[in-house]
């Protein structure tokens, strides 16, 4: 954690920052998922509550928190109240370990008399190394808070929900991590930074023994893994049991899947759950496909140098920069939340035997293909 | 003097002991199957406080995240209770019970006695977190080297089961049988 007082603190805020970064941008979310789709069904959605309609969400958390507390009479009270807490826990684990910016280095300098430092903070939670594998495995951790909420709502619908979500989460995980096989092998490492930093600057690769940059594109990894950008994005859709993949909730059939019997708070604890995944699905997406924190022209020097003509001190510089490239990760986050709100608006749902013969004879076919198609050509092109 | 490893070390083993215990003590099978995922994941804390991440997420992948789910699935969707007074009656299947759990004590205790005859100074290497890559592929290269026959053979003995399970399934008779 570190190894003075200063160090351990800045830590332990840093985690709470984006644990509530992530519970505080449901909200948002909600507000544009609901204003996007009125935009697109040509309707006006929330305008009533504060400007824009932006306090209806605050309005909606106050009624959520206000409801009554109960347990369905046939359920099990501790996997009914596990379920919704569950359901948090992987996406805010997964998330937190995702690097968000490159490190702020920061100076020795004097506060109450003592001099502190030097230190360097990640920026991201926790470092554990293993990048994508600890990301994977936790994030399979996601089905058991179904699992949980079915078995312990006792009720048809909801065990059925929970039957089909989990069933869905498993198969789509296959195709999930396949698709990612090929990112392994372009960049050799499981390790988020080094993968974000093997992206920086301009399109550069092997070809014929030859090495090409090409300077009018990024160095990003959808140019190497299009096809597994394609299922990798396809299968998080699955995985956040959104549309059109939302078989779970189908409320013709299931009234709303494994949360029917949920109400206040804890069914808010759900949705706090799958807006967490699809946070974490676009952090992804940006990680290992579109260049992590880093975008073409802006290079850490470059950033340092602009800022050091607007604040004095190397401190100030140093987090200034990191704050920089923070933004440019969450603004690539943003673009996908958006792409997740705008499919969901666009695409019908799938019948259920159609999503598992997407998930099974389509996708895991192509991500092996994919799999073997990028190591003939890393052999052909290492040669 | 109790450092942070060895705090966490005592506190995965209760988690995982405790929860162990309550997969055999407990009457409801889908709890035993939720108490096994509390003792798989107690595991996967056991591997970090070793340093062996990669392990550890592997574990947490396969186990607590695969084949824990397929169980919890199953068991939801048949009813045991039949299935449970039939296991719990019979003298075959009672000497047959004995004499596993016999053999596993056994097992477990002479691994323990094994455990004591070790060198208590030694302590593995703390690794650093940002070279779980170079631990991870040093497992890798032994897997695809000098144990390649048996991670192999595993191989086959996967597509064995799989084949198997796909023949029984379609050999008509049992649930599927033509009327």
């Amino acid at each position: 954690m570190g190894q003075d007082a200063f160090e351990i603190t800045i830590n332990v805020l840093k985690m709470l920052v984006i644990f509530l970064g992530i519970v505080q941008a449901v909200p948002l979310l909600v507000w544009l998922e609901r204003r996007g789709s009125a935009f697109i069904q040509n309707r006006l959605g929330p305008n009533r509550v504060g400007p824009l309609g932006l306090l209806q969400l605050l309005a909606d958390a106050v009624k959520f928190l206000t409801k009554e507390n109960f347990v369905p009479e046939k359920g099990e009270w501790f996997f009914y109240y596990g379920a919704p807490v569950m359901a948090l826990i992987p996406a805010s684990l997964a998330f937190a370990s995702i690097p968000l910016s490159i490190p702020i280095a920061i100076e020795p300098f004097e506060m109450f008399g003592r001099t502190f430092g030097p230190y360097t903070f990640i920026m991201q939670g926790y470092d554990l190394g293993i990048g994508i594998v600890f990301v994977l495995g936790i994030s399979s951790l996601g089905a058991y808070a179904l699992l949980m909420a079915g078995w312990g709502s006792g009720s048809k619908y909801s065990l059925l929900g929970a039957l089909r979500a989990s069933a869905q989460v498993i198969s789509y995980e296959l195709a999930l991590s396949l698709s990612l096989v090929g990112i392994l092998m372009v960049y050799g490492t499981f390790y988020f930074t080094d993968i974000v930093q093997a992206q920086a600057g301009p399109l550069t690769f092997n070809f014929l023994g030859k090495s090409v940059v090409i300077p009018w594109l990024p160095n990003w990894g959808i140019f190497f893994q299009p096809l597994g950008a394609l299922i990798f994005f396809s299968a998080t859709f699955a995985e956040t049991n959104r549309l059109p993949f939302d078989l779970p909730e189908a409320e013709g059939e299931l009234v709303a899947g494994y949360h029917t019997e949920y109400g206040g708070f804890k069914f808010n604890l759900f949705f706090i759950g799958e807006y967490g995944h699809m946070l974490v699905a676009s952090a992804l997406m940006a990680t290992f496909f579109f260049g992590g924190y880093h975008f073409p022209g802006l290079t850490p020097e470059g950033v340092s140098a602009f800022w050091s003509g607007v604040v004095s001190g190397a401190n100030a510089n140093n987090i200034l920069t990191s704050l920089t490239f923070l933004l440019v990760l969450l603004a690539k986050i943003a673009f996908f939340l958006w792409v997740f709100i705008w499919v969901r608006w666009t695409l019908p749902r799938f019948r259920y035997d159609h999503l598992m013969d997407l998930g099974w004879k389509t996708m895991l076919p192509w991500a092996l293909f994919n799999t073997v198609l990028t190591a003939v050509v890393m052999f052909i092109s290492h040669q | 003097m109790l450092t942070v490893n060895d705090f966490l070390f005592y506190l995965l083993a209760a988690v995982t002991f405790l929860s162990g215990a309550g997969v055999i003590l407990a009457r409801n099978p889908i709890h035993c199957a939720f108490m096994l995922v509390v003792s798989m994941i107690g595991i996967a804390g056991i591997f970090v406080t070793l340093d062996a991440y990669f392990i550890a997420a592997v574990q947490m992948i396969v186990y607590a995240g695969a084949v824990m789910v397929l169980f919890v699935m199953v068991l939801m969707l048949f009813d045991l209770k039949h299935e449970l007074k039939a296991f719990s009656k019979g003298a075959i299947s009672g000497v047959l019970k004995l004499l596993s759990t016999g053999v596993l004590l056994g097992m477990l205790l002479a691994y323990i006695g094994y455990t004591f005859s070790v060198d208590p100074s030694f302590k593995p290497v703390p690794a650093d977190p940002q070279h779980a890559m170079e631990t991870t592929k040093e497992i890798s290269s032994l897997l695809f080297t000098r144990y390649v026959f048996g991670f192999e053979v595993i191989g086959v003995l996967l597509l064995v089961i799989a084949i198997g399970a796909v023949t029984l399934s379609r050999i008509s008779g049992g649930t599927h049988a033509d009327s």
